[in-house]
């Protein structure tokens, strides 16, 4: 069972948080503190909520890039609306309104994807595209910053709060219930519903699964859904944190979540990935960007570095593949 | 009279402006084995789709278990007790063993909610109808062949399958492993099951059909019990026509000549050990041998696949050194591929190209462009020579046959006119008519001066196309024979007698 566990890329990419953590420590002992830990869990809430909802879709072997764009849409269009109206209460109605588009907007990808059998990813193009395009164009153009009464005390509602020597009060925000709320639902969903192990059955052989009795459609409308709404809460969560609502918010983002996905063990040609695989590949996405601020080093660096160790990564299970049949071919001859 | 478990009648089914079917009825009763055997393009894939639920007929009824069908859904037809094997097994090849034997009862269960306790338990349960022992939580692409296709079966019964569909069961399985199929399909006639045995290999046919139903162009030309139907019979209603292989003509060989090819001791660790052999000109050699034997690796290194560890090789009685696929090429090596669908082909270009791709060099002008009419009209040549049949030489190579694809493959390498060309399983997969067909060609090709290397298993194919036969037997070279010296029987013997001796 352990020996299990060790083989698994989800270890490696725990090793390497680990490692790099202690690296970046040594060099910079501000990195070992409570509020960094907070702060790179706030930076990573809305992360963990895109990639949870793209995670079902790349295990059937859908690769989605408009996540982003209807975080964008969804949260955007909800805010000026709400601005017009000239609302005050709290983030509950956001959530709502925008969840609801969030909805309709993976409903109308999974109805494109379902209905004329289009590839997951020249869909997503089309519709990132279009999205901005919504917000740009109907909406506006402009960064808003003018926030409903009820939600301007949003961003700095914390879950826990604690004393840190080096910048004195410092708390986890309250939105990370949402990621981990979320994280367990999408996890149980993967596991252990008929939906879930339809996902894993698509991506691993669609016409199989198709044969086998799946309802593929259905399943693909749900993981869309699903993608939808989260990219939704996404939006709305990114706006409240950062106290303004932005047309082309995530716009240059899609794939650094890809990327984490890819990171935490996921293949881009569906069947494997895990929310636990996910969470690690964001948070060491998000170490990363932390550590080579941290040490000193220049930003633009963050890209190589995170490239290089997908390109590893993404050897890894060719690399074994290899070895196995090299294997498997002394064992037949001998 | 035994039990009718399904009838099909007046079934037709038309794709675009192609007739896949044309008025078949098809009966399958309980306790039988019913083959169904055709070319490919016969209609067959398409009826076992038509059966499970998978195409919607145009034309035509569905009776199961006297239920009236119109439109038979998936789940509909596997309720009513019809399973299909197809040729991949049907698997999930990221899932456990365990999820793939328990995932259709859970589906048939209508539950939501996956027990991960029940699917252990239904895997354990499905094990012991058959005896098998599996680890359950392997994961299945690691496993090999024969295991997957015991998992398909498993499935199939599972699901209390009352007709067993097995499309072209014994393509990825070697002899003993067939064997052993065979043993497993007769237990389950033996428990009433209904078996529908989809293959166009007629030795196979003939040792398990109690009845025999033959599919030619969309339409059924045959049905009868098996019993007093013989090969050249099914070939003739599969084909059309008669097909002679009795007055096969060999070309002699020289036996004084420098030989073209020789290899001495030749290793690759893991692979095969200290191979020595020489191939003259006009020679067709077989090397043949159990998956496993290091037969493929054998025909690999030569082509610089998998270069070799130790040993020499020398072409015309010079000392060449083969490291690289090009090493290979330059020396006047060609290699035809096993699996010409995955690695002889660029099945979505057209034919000419496929045919003239070995040749490319050739039709450099200056500033690297290609001179474009020399290479459709080289295109055009082979073509013809090989009789590819198509319209023309643009559409896509996947719009051919398997024969006519097999030949593409052939012909790209015949143009670069080697000394040595190296078949792999030249005939896999390619129907009966092709493959006579196909064996022509090989002897055509030797008539004309090239030394062959023909690797299969397919013992009939070596007996008419090989002057000599080497056995390989877990990486070793085990026997030679010479064609005029053995018979087909004496060689099956040898070679199922390798796997025992190889299993133990």
């Amino acid at each position: 069972m352990l020996k299990k566990i060790i083989r698994t890329q989800e270890f490696i990419v725990f090793l390497i948080l680990v490692a790099l953590s202690l690296v970046v420590g040594i060099i910079n002992p501000a990195f070992f503190s409570i509020s960094t830990l907070f702060d790179t869990l706030r930076a990573s809430i809305v992360y963990f909520i895109m990639s949870f909802g793209v995670l079902p879709l790349m295990i059937a072997g859908g690769v989605d890039i408009s996540f982003v764009a209807i975080a964008a849409m969804t949260s955007y269009t909800t805010h000026m609306f709400l601005l017009k109206l000239g609302y005050e209460g709290g983030t509950l109605l956001y959530f709502l309104i925008a969840g609801a588009m969030g909805l309709l907007a993976g409903l109308l990808m999974g109805f494109l994807v379902t209905r004329f059998n289009l590839p997951v990813f020249n869909v997503s193009l089309a519709l990132y595209t279009m999205w901005y395009g919504f917000n740009l164009f109907f909406i506006g153009a402009t960064a808003n910053f003018d926030l409903p009464k009820g939600t301007v005390g949003y961003y700095a509602r914390f879950l826990i709060t604690a004393q840190d020597p080096y910048v004195g009060q410092t708390g986890l925000h309250v939105s990370i219930i949402y990621a981990v709320v979320i994280g367990l639902f999408v996890w149980w969903m993967l596991k252990y519903t008929i939906i879930g192990r339809g996902l894993f059955a698509i991506g691993g052989n669609k016409e199989v699964a198709i044969r086998s009795g799946f309802n593929v459609n259905f399943i693909w409308m749900v993981a869309f859904a699903l993608m939808g709404v989260l990219s939704a809460i996404a939006g709305v969560t990114q706006g409240f944190l950062s106290r303004y609502f932005n047309p082309v918010l995530f716009i240059t983002q899609p794939l650094d979540v890809l990327a984490a996905i890819i990171l935490g063990g996921a293949s881009i040609t569906g069947g494997r990935g895990t929310v636990i695989g996910t969470t690690l590949g964001v948070l060491l996405i998000q170490i990363i960007n932390r550590a080579l601020i941290l040490t000193g080093i220049p930003v633009q660096w963050q890209k190589l570095v995170v490239g290089i160790i997908l390109v590893v990564f993404t050897s890894i299970p060719a690399i074994r593949a290899q070895r196995a049949r090299r294997f498997r071919r002394t064992t037949e001859a001998a | 009279m035994t039990e009718e478990l399904l009838r099909a009648e007046h079934i037709s089914k038309r794709f675009g402006g192609v007739v896949a079917l044309d008025d078949v009825s098809l009966t399958i009763r309980a306790g039988e084995i019913c083959c169904l055997v055709g070319e490919n393009g016969s209609g067959k894939s398409t009826m076992i789709k038509i059966i499970s639920g998978v195409y919607t007929p145009d034309e035509g009824d569905i009776y199961i278990n006297g239920h009236h069908y119109k439109r038979l859904t998936p789940i509909e037809a596997i309720h009513e007790g019809i399973q299909v094997i197809y040729q991949d097994f049907s698997l999930f090849p990221n899932l456990t063993v365990a999820e793939n034997i328990a995932i259709n009862e859970l589906l048939a269960s209508g539950k939501q909610i996956v027990d991960w306790k029940e699917v252990e338990q239904i895997a354990r349960e499905g094990l012991a109808k058959i005896n098998a022992s599996l680890p359950l939580d392997a994961v299945v692409e690691t496993l090999p062949a024969a295991d997957r296709q015991l998992i398909a079966i498993i499935k199939a019964l599972l699901a209390n399958a009352r007709i067993i569909i097995m499309d072209e069961p014994t393509t990825a399985l070697t002899q003993r492993e067939i064997q052993s199929l065979f043993n497993v399909i007769r237990e389950l006639k033996q428990r009433g099951l209904a078996i529908l045995f989809v293959s166009h290999k007629l030795n196979e046919v003939m040792e398990i059909a109690d009845r025999t139903v033959i599919f030619r162009n969309g339409k059924k030309v045959l049905d009868q019990e098996a019993a007093g139907l013989d090969i050249p019979t099914m070939a003739y209603y599969m084909t059309g026509r008669r097909i002679d292989t009795s007055a096969v003509t060999f070309e002699k060989i020289d036996e004084t000549a420098p030989p073209l090819l020789r290899v001495e001791g030749l290793t690759l660790e893991g692979g095969f050990y200290d191979v020595s052999f020489e191939l003259k000109a006009h020679e067709v050699l077989g090397i043949t041998g159990l998956l496993g034997s290091g037969r493929t690796e054998l025909a690999l290194s030569l082509f610089g696949v998998m270069p070799a560890d130790a040993g020499r090789i020398f072409i015309e009685g010079k000392e060449i050194s083969i490291r690289s696929i090009t090493d290979a090429v330059s020396h006047g090596i060609g290699y035809v591929p096993e699996d010409r669908i995955r690695e002889g082909l660029f099945l979505d270009q057209p034919i000419s190209d496929n045919v003239t791709v070995t040749l490319i060099e050739r039709f450099l002008r200056r500033l690297g462009l290609l001179d474009l009419r020399t290479k459709s009209a080289e295109a055009e040549r082979w073509i013809r020579e090989l009789e590819i049949k198509t319209p023309s030489g643009e559409l896509p190579t996947k719009t051919l046959s398997g024969g006519n694809q097999q030949r593409v493959v052939l012909a790209k390498w015949i143009a670069r006119s080697p000394k040595v060309l190296i078949l792999n399983g030249p005939t896999v997969g390619v129907d009966v008519g092709s493959k006579a067909e196909i064996h022509e060609l090989i002897r055509q090709l030797a008539r004309q001066g090239m030394g062959i290397l023909l690797i299969s298993d397919d013992i009939p194919e070596l007996m008419q196309t090989c002057h000599r036969i080497l056995l390989m037997r877990a990486g070793r070279i085990a026997r030679e024979f010479r064609r005029e010296e053995i018979t087909e029987q004496v060689l099956n013997a040898e070679l199922v007698a390798a796997a025992t001796a190889h299993s133990s």
